[in-house]
């Protein structure tokens, strides 16, 4: 921490931010360059400016493909993923008053994977309807539920917490059941494999996608900021502050759960990103939103694409589930947060 | 389906009219319809990767091994004659591979057993990452077998599996392959099997044949073969039918019900991954026989247990060779009338 006054904190702020935004551009750039199959640096470079345009050069085909369309897009989605399931951490744990809210608190992974099941299994719309667009439905009838028992999210944090554990358990039930009485062995395998959360199937068409909806919900939340910071004093403080409570709640849920949605249905239900990000985030540049949500944003995306990085080289040929990777990667560093920020006494 | 093997017929028809029973060379550019995708071939492949036990198996008994770059997703072992030819082919990973893997051996042709190796939804690899690098693609017709009344893409059967789809797969990559000849030589070998099993057992209605796969544990629930895969194909050939009645491929069920189901033979799988004490058949068979309450069942007090590999309970060439093993200890059994 530098001592001084407001300008030094402005200062050490913007160093912190290009800092940041150096580490995950290096962290990309790693992404790309490393992999099972060993490609060389040069023909990384080329492959990048190739694909965007800079230059013209002769590769050979596979290696380029692997290099664009396979490397920088996934660490691009993870980079994205990241960066929304952290946003969303942050929100929730403001709105919701408790430090252990996360995005699937509210169940929205367990309607997912409900609504991805439903899919591959009962061929619900097969062929009309993707994977990805079952676990959207699905993550959006969890998120209604939650809405109808906690009457549009407006009555009190506990009471939403609650409905959120019941829709996730309702969730988990049916996936359970439907896997169980239909599933052939193919089937579960196919189950399993998506609940795990893997960036194995993402391509450009996805990064595409993510490039709205994370920006976006990061600009509506940003804007929202200040209402997110009287949140924390309590629903009637910031209704007395002239924070309109109910339609802000109402709005950044939805902005969450659209969000979530996207990215459960995309790469499969990743969890620890979303509750550990924040406190990291926190931890580093104080609990004030406008700072805080871009800062979670950037320090997600790094977490995820580090733990990418980690999963497809921990074992050669293989990947690790990204879940398990979160939490072993996650789990220490959360605790070093823990021991570092304990009270004093 | 009929169009193809109007098709074969037509090709069979010019060969033989041509001369006399040699089958005519593959001419390329050779289109293939498989599993609704038309498929184009500029030439035979060289440098070809099989992912899935099946797909391999099948390019090995072609006598393919010297034109496979590497395969991949091996649930059992290898059939012991294929061991040999296997063995000069790279192994890249006996679970799922990735897709940089795959390419990594610069593959000009790339077959697939399962859709969760090579499908829409496959954390592996689409058919459109190949097809965009012009490496064409193929996939099991017994991964696709979609039927009209089917809502299932993942190929719920609506009907009895048959060997016919591994013929089919065999035509298909023979003609692919340029080796139409060792193609149809073995489809006439794997045929005349399954027609000398059909003959040798006489359907009986209360056959049943129940096929435990594997356990986590005795009190868990059992995974069984059911609904109309390929166990319940063996059974079919075998003159029975399953003892497990539910549309569901891999039900899993409690011993309460399986001693319900009652049946005549217990066919007790060897599936050889490590993954619990159960998938041995000789655990599987001394449970049975040691358990107070299960070895009541009549299947096992009258000692009418038989062993068969896991890998006949997936479609493919593995199916037929489980069904022989199982027909030959069936003959040493003392059956009911």
């Amino acid at each position: 921490m530098i001592a001084g006054g407001p300008a030094n904190g402005v200062l050490r702020l913007g160093l912190l931010a290009i800092g940041s935004c150096l580490v995950l551009g290096f962290a990309i750039a790693v992404a790309t360059a490393i992999g099972d199959y060993t490609i060389d640096l040069g023909t990384v470079f080329l492959a990048i400016t190739n694909g965007l345009g800079l230059s013209g050069a002769e590769l050979p085909p596979i290696e380029e493909s692997v290099v664009w369309d396979l490397r920088l897009s996934r660490a691009l989605v993870a980079a994205l993923a990241g960066a929304g399931l952290a946003l969303c951490g942050a929100i929730l744990q403001a709105l919701l008053r408790n430090p252990l809210a996360e995005p699937f608190v509210l169940g929205i992974s367990a309607g997912a994977s409900t609504g991805a099941v439903c899919v591959i299994v009962l061929g619900v719309g097969a062929g009309s309807l993707s994977l990805s667009a079952g676990a959207f439905a699905g993550a959006f009838a969890a998120f209604g539920v939650v809405a109808l028992l906690s009457n549009g999210a407006t009555s009190g944090p506990n009471h939403t917490i609650l409905a959120g554990v019941a829709a996730s358990q309702l969730f988990n039930a049916l996936t359970s059941y439907i896997v169980t009485t239909s599933g052939s062995a193919e089937q579960a395998r196919n189950v399993m494999f998506w609940l795990l959360g893997s960036f194995g199937g993402v391509r450009w068409p996805d990064f595409q996608l993510l490039l709205v909806t994370v920006p976006l919900g990061l600009a509506i939340c940003i804007y929202m900021a200040r209402a997110l910071d009287a949140f924390t004093f309590g629903d009637e403080d910031a209704a007395a502050l002239g924070v309109p409570v109910g339609r802000i709640r109402l709005v950044l849920f939805a902005v969450t759960a659209v969000m979530t949605a996207t990215i459960v249905s995309m790469v499969g239900a990743i969890g620890f990103v979303g509750l550990v990000v924040p406190h990291a985030a926190r931890y580093v540049v104080g609990p004030m939103h406008m700072r805080l949500l871009p800062a979670c944003a950037v320090i997600g995306a790094i977490f995820m694409v580090t733990a990418d990085i980690v999963s497809r080289v921990i074992v050669a040929q293989q990947t690790i589930p990204i879940g398990v990777v979160t939490a072993l990667v996650g789990v220490p560093f959360f605790a070093l947060i823990l021991y570092r920020a304990r009270p004093q006494t | 389906m009929t169009a193809r093997t109007f098709l074969a017929a037509g090709i069979l028809g010019l060969g033989l009219a041509g001369q006399g029973a040699q089958a005519d060379p593959t001419s390329y550019p050779l289109e293939i319809e498989n599993c609704g995708q038309t498929v184009t071939f500029e030439d035979a492949p060289d440098h070809a990767v099989a992912l899935g036990q099946n797909s391999a198996e099948i390019m090995l008994m072609l006598g393919l091994e010297d034109r496979m770059a590497a395969t991949a997703f091996w649930p059992n072992e290898v059939l012991p004659e294929l061991a040999e030819a296997n063995a000069g082919v790279e192994l890249l990973t006996v679970e799922f591979p990735t897709l940089e893997t795959v390419l990594s051996v610069q593959p000009d042709f790339v077959a697939a057993m399962l859709v969760t190796l090579m499908g829409p939804d496959s954390k592996v690899a689409k058919r459109e990452d190949f097809e965009a690098l012009g490496i064409p693609t193929y996939l099991s017709p017994s991964a696709c077998s979609v039927t009209a009344v089917s809502t299932d893409i993942y190929g719920a059967r609506a009907e009895l599996w048959t060997m016919d789809q591994v013929y089919e797969e065999i035509d298909d990559l023979s003609r692919i392959f340029d080796v139409v000849d060792r193609g149809e030589a073995v489809i006439e070998d794997l045929k005349t099997r399954e027609a000398a099993l059909r003959d040798r057992f006489e359907h009986h209605d209360d056959l049943t044949f129940l096929f435990w796969f594997s356990s986590p544990s005795p009190e868990d629930d059992a995974y069984l073969a059911g609904g109309n895969g390929p166990s319940s194909y063996i059974a079919d050939l075998l003159g029975g039918s399953n003892a497990i009645k539910t549309g569901s491929e891999w039900p899993t069920l409690g011993w309460e019900g399986i001693m319900a189901s009652d049946p005549t033979v217990i066919v007790a799988a060897q599936v050889d991954r490590e993954r619990w004490t159960l998938d041995e058949a000789e655990n599987k068979i001394a449970f049975l026989e040691s358990d107070p309450i299960v070895s009541q069942m009549e299947a096992v007090a009258t000692g009418r247990i038989v062993v068969m590999p896991g890998a006949a309970t997936n479609p493919g060439v593995q199916t037929l060779y489980g069904a022989e093993e199982v027909a030959s200890q069936l003959e040493a059994l003392d059956l009911p009338e």
